[in-house]
């Protein structure tokens, strides 16, 4: 259990990345803050001879909007993230989500791309981006690929990337007039049990898109179609609405049993956080709406 | 932090102020030297090769790939001991210094190699072939407990040198010790109670996580052995050492550096007879340095089960307890029938029963060997019998801070058979922990507030020896055995030293152990330090303050008591003279020093320390939490404790003692928890999954009252703190919980337990109601 060993690359594009990671192979692996990959190998899950540090690819590490996307590097730590002035006028609920996640020192140098593409089932980020829609882009210097957020992951520390192949940003959509983000997330050990993210816009005071994702208690988020059922709701009808929507959120997801707990403890998490985390959605949502979205 | 009563005014130059930690500045600026920071020349480093398997057979051991690697210097296995008897261990000498055909925990090392670096020793592990034969597993205490369980040891129980436990019964079983007590007839009580309550219980195992691993170097000369380790009784491992390796205590010299914490987990002897052992081999010094992972295999707190059950009367008299608990030792006893019999003792709570029945078990299992740890026994009972005290309250409708006013036991009231009556006010200790959480305040739903009291047998044994050393520019040096472990400890024995000679606190020097030159102490635990190391000091104190005194009557041609003393002189009608000048005085020249011994010791002048145990440390707390039924999650508000400490050396580490301790006693109520699968195998041996009390974790308010009744028999009045809280905090925090609505039973409080017996009384309460 402790770390063996290798041989640090330090390229500075993501071709010469790519093509590092390509030409090494299966003895070889992107790093990006290490957070993941470094503890891995002490405990001995991993091992390789050749590490990629991607820090120096300076591509990875842009953070900027356009029109109403947020473009995050994926070499952009989650401190840098959180504490963006940027990210926290235009999208305060991405900058709370971090807040809470693991410790100052694991954000001060773990990345988002690190937390997506180690893909551990209990993430908060991987859970919030899944509700935004994001989309992750993948590239290997010479071509590129867009996935949406909610796909990239398709397994406990599995993804959709191809050998060589780097998660080079993730774009979302700012939230607008109107919109209301929540996360929620119970924890009992160092990483999230349960997370809920809930976006919902309301307009004319109701509620006109509506979008769950339940993260933490699967192998990979679930983005349930169960959020649907609030659509066309208005104030009266959100007690309601919402108990029934979040009773059947706990019906579709199906958690796995774990150190965190049991199938049915979970399910009774994930009813209680969604529940929580939609009223929290929906008051923020009507509180901002014709108020440019920016939510307390 | 409240002072109950205040300080005596104008007598006081260093006791009872919160003067500066005299290790705070070189700890925080990097400085200060812990065992990992030392390097005697040669030295190399070893790693150790540890067994997959919780009962094997070793089958083989091929070490010869090892060997051959560049760099490797030696390896050891049990075939290097056939010379030495090679058994140790505290209460039983049950351990092998390394396996000797037979493994017993998934951990035990079975070999160690010393190479030139860290990193030649840890890959030569991988070199070494050994081929086990799996045994059947007893993993868990039902498992152990069972008619046809596998056993652990077989053979005669052979007890430890210096173990304090008198004539130690056979071994029964996977049954190795077995602690019990009675007084009155407990069956009739029981019989014609109007209230009985009854249950089952579980703790859990726990970590005592500190800091700094376990840490040792050792040298192994041929005719000497030095060891320096990051040990809190240096003078019981130097006894072990040289009983192993057939050396006179004399030969053998222990060096303790500071201490990253220890809270018992580096108690007794740890990595030292395997670091030895490997050194004997190599010729070499030779450094083991735990892993987290490593060390919480080598020591941990016992899980236990329970039964418990008490009777009382329609009008809320305590009448009967009968206590049967079963503690789980792990693969070996290390110090686990000590806290067997301290879980037995702390077991009836401090209250005037009319018949009690103690039945308490030292049970071996497969699993990583359980000992010491802050507030042992306390805190695996108090919980139990305080929640028991609390539901007798809810049933005969009596407020739960009367029902503990009208049976506390009195001062000099009988804990048990044979020991030392109660040395405290327990309804005064009781009552400030309950104001400290406003009790009887009005409260939402889902809060509730828990108090609870009980009392740990403090002291251990009481021998300890103290030299004070007065040189002639006045400076003193204090050498005591007494480890500094972060608690600080050096800073109250130099205040203890300073306020005798009545000199600034700042002139006095204490320091670290080192068994060639420093006075004998028995340990470092069991609250004692300021209480029993610190008396030795005082009395060292005092006798360098009559030999100055002596010399001033000679000088000043006056009688004694005519003589005065402070800021550091002796003055005698108007006129003073420095210490510096009477130690210069007295020897001429440049000056010799003044040196003065002081030892306590069971019987002898010191009279308090005749009865057992030295003192009773009050194990008092209080909490107010808050419940979310629909997750199980609880949040523990504001908690108070009481530091019944006789009277307080430096109340600021007082303070800080009962905070750390609030902490801990946190992460053993709420979620620490080490879980051992069927296999023996420890499912969660990292921090990442072992979770530990963080500053997240803090509750919104801590108070500490500090009671000064000068009712200890430790220097001015003094006994110690800073276990009582961690055995308190746990049973104030479900005592809270059952107030808010949800009785638990077994330890920690995750959330996912609570939810599940809120499942429980709602299917419960409904089917009642059928
Ligand atoms: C103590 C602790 C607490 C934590 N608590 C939380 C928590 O509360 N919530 C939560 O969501 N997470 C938590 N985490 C996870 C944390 O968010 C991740 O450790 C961090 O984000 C990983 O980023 P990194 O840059 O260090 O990844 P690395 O360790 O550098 O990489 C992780 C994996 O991703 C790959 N990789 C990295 N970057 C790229 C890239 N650009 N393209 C392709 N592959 C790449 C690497 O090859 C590796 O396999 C916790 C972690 C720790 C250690």
């Amino acid at each position: 259990m402790k770390l063996p060993p290798f041989e640090v690359h330090r390229p500075t594009s993501v071709e010469d990345a790519s093509r590092l990671l390509t030409e090494l192979g299966d003895d070889a692996v992107a790093m990006s803050g290490g957070t993941e990959l470094l503890l891995a190998m002490k405990l001995g899950l991993a091992s390789y001879g050749h590490v990629v540090d991607l820090k120096r690819v300076g591509a990875l590490r842009s953070l900027e909007v356009s029109g109403d996307v947020l473009s995050v590097g994926g070499g952009v730590t989650h401190r840098e993230l959180e504490t963006s002035p940027l990210v926290r006028s235009l999208f305060p609920a991405l900058s709370s989500m971090l807040a809470d996640v693991a410790n100052l020192r694991v954000r001060s140098v773990g990345t988002l791309g690190g937390n997506l593409c180690f893909a551990d089932p209990h993430s908060d980020p991987a859970t919030f981006l899944a509700a935004m829609g994001a989309v992750a882009v993948l590239g290997s210097g010479a071509s590129s690929r867009r996935v949406p957020v909610e796909g990239f992951s398709v397994g406990p520390y599995e993804t959709v990337l191809a050998p060589g192949e780097l998660l080079t940003g993730v774009e979302l959509r700012l939230p607008g007039p109107g919109t209301g983000v929540s996360h929620v997330r119970m924890k009992t050990h160092e990483r999230p049990t349960v997370t809920v993210t809930s976006r919902v816009e309301v307009a004319g005071g109701v509620v006109t898109s509506a979008r769950l994702a339940v993260g933490s208690v699967c192998s990979v988020p679930v983005v349930t179609d169960t959020a649907s059922s609030l659509l066309g709701s208005a104030r009266e009808d959100w007690e309601e609405r919402v108990a029934r929507c979040s009773a059947a959120t706990a019906e579709a997801v199906e958690p796995v049993a774990d150190a965190d707990g049991a199938v049915g403890y979970k399910s009774a998490l994930v009813e209680v956080l969604a529940r929580r985390g939609l009223h929290r959605a929906l008051e923020l949502a009507a509180g901002s709406a014709g108020a440019g979205g920016v939510a307390p | 932090m409240t002072r109950l009563s205040d300080p005596p005014v104008g007598t006081a130059t260093a006791v009872g102020l919160s003067v500066e930690r005299v290790d705070a500045r070189d700890k925080l600026a990097g400085k200060a030297e812990f065992t990992v920071d030392l390097h005697p020349p040669f030295m190399l480093y070893g790693s150790v090769l540890r067994s997959p398997y919780a009962h094997a057979v070793i089958e083989g051991i091929d070490t010869s790939a090892a060997e051959a690697t560049d760099g490797v210097v030696a390896v050891l296995t049990g075939d290097d001991l056939a010379d030495i008897d090679p058994y140790y261990g505290h209460a039983l000498r049950d351990r092998p210094v390394v396996a000797i055909g037979k493994v017993r925990f998934a951990g035990e090392p079975v070999a160690v190699v010393a190479a030139v670096t860290q990193s030649v020793a840890d890959a030569a592990l991988a070199s070494i072939e050994v081929t086990y034969g799996t045994l059947e597993v007893a993993a868990s205490l039902d498992a152990a407990l069972a008619p046809d369980a596998p056993l652990v040891h077989e053979g005669a129980v052979r007890p430890g040198l210096a173990h304090g436990l008198g004539a130690l019964p056979e071994r029964e079983g996977n049954i190795c010790y077995r602690y019990g007590f009675a007084r009155g007839d407990t069956e009739s009580v029981f019989e014609s109670a109007p209230v009985v309550v009854e249950g089952d219980y579980l703790f859990p195992a726990v970590y005592q996580y500190s800091m700094e691993t376990h840490t040792t170097i050792a040298h192994h000369k041929g005719d000497d052995i030095v060891v320096w380790s990051s040990c809190q009784h240096p003078f019981l491992v130097r006894q072990e050492i040289s009983e192993l390796f057939g050396l006179p205590l004399d030969r053998v010299e222990v060096i303790v550096p500071f201490l990253g914490g220890g809270f018992g987990s580096k108690s007794y002897t740890k990595m030292e007879p395997l670091t030895v052992a490997i050194s004997r081999k190599a010729g070499r010094p030779v450094r083991i340095l735990n892993r987290v992972d490593e060390s919480m295999v080598t020591t941990r707190r016992h899980n236990m089960k329970c039964r418990m059950r008490t009777a009382a009367g329609a009008d809320g008299e305590l009448l009967g307890r009968e206590v049967e608990l079963w503690l789980d030792t792990g693969a070996y006893a290390d110090n686990g029938p000590r806290v067997t019999a301290t879980a037995g003792d702390a077991a009836p709570g401090p209250y005037g029963w009319k018949a009690m029945d103690v039945r308490a078990h030292c049970v071996y299992t497969n699993t990583g060997p359980s000992g010491s740890y802050r507030a042992f026994g306390s805190t695996h009972v108090q919980w139990i019998g305080e929640s028991q005290v609390d539901e007798v309250a809810r049933r005969v409708g009596m407020d739960r801070l009367e029902i503990r006013r009208r049976n506390l036991l009195p001062r000099g009231g009988e804990v048990r058979p044979g020991a030392k009556g109660v040395d405290a006010d327990l309804v005064g200790d009781i009552e400030a922990v309950a104001a400290a959480i406003d009790w009887g305040a009005e409260r939402p739903p889902n809060r509730g507030v828990g108090i609870s009291i009980g009392l740990l047998a403090a002291g251990a044994h009481p021998v300890s020896m103290a030299t004070v050393r007065l040189g002639p520019d006045g400076g003193v040096t204090v050498l005591v055995g007494t480890t500094e472990l972060g608690q600080g400890s050096r800073t109250a024995m130099g205040q203890i030293a300073a306020e005798v000679l009545k000199i600034d606190s700042s002139r006095v020097r204490t320091m670290g152990t080192d068994t060639a030159y420093t006075p004998y102490d028995r340990s470092t635990g069991a609250s004692r330090s300021t209480t029993v190391a610190g008396k030795a000091v005082e009395e060292a104190a005092l006798s360098v303050l009559d030999a100055l005194l002596e010399t001033a009557e000679e000088i000043l041609g006056v009688d004694r008591a005519e003589l005065t003393v402070a800021g550091g002189a002796v003055e005698a009608g108007g006129q003073a003279i420095a210490y510096q000048e009477l130690v210069q005085r007295r020897f001429g020249l440049a000056g010799g020093e003044l040196v003065g011994h002081g030892r306590v010791q069971p019987r002898g002048k010191s009279g308090g320390f005749a009865d057992g145990p030295v003192f009773w440390e009050i194990c008092a707390a209080g909490a107010e939490v808050e419940l979310d039924p629909e997750t199980g999650i609880v949040t523990v508000l504001r908690t108070s404790s009481v530091a019944d400490v006789g009277r307080a050396i430096n109340p600021q580490l007082v303070e800080s003692q009962d905070e750390g301790g609030t902490l801990q006693g946190l992460g053993n109520a709420l979620f620490e928890e080490m879980r051992f699968d069927a296999s023996g195998t420890l499912l969660n041996d990292t921090l990442l999954d072992y979770r530990i009390p963080s500053f997240e974790d803090l509750p919104a308010a801590m108070s500490c009252t500090i009671v000064e009744n000068a009712d200890g028999p430790g220097p001015f009045g003094a006994k110690g703190c800073g276990e009582g809280v961690l055995a308190g905090l746990p049973a104030a925090i479900v005592n809270a919980l059952a107030d808010a609505g949800v009785a638990m039973r077994e330890l920690p409080l995750t959330p996912e337990r609570v939810w599940n017996q809120i499942r429980k009384q709602r299917i419960d309460g409904a089917s009642s109601k059928d």
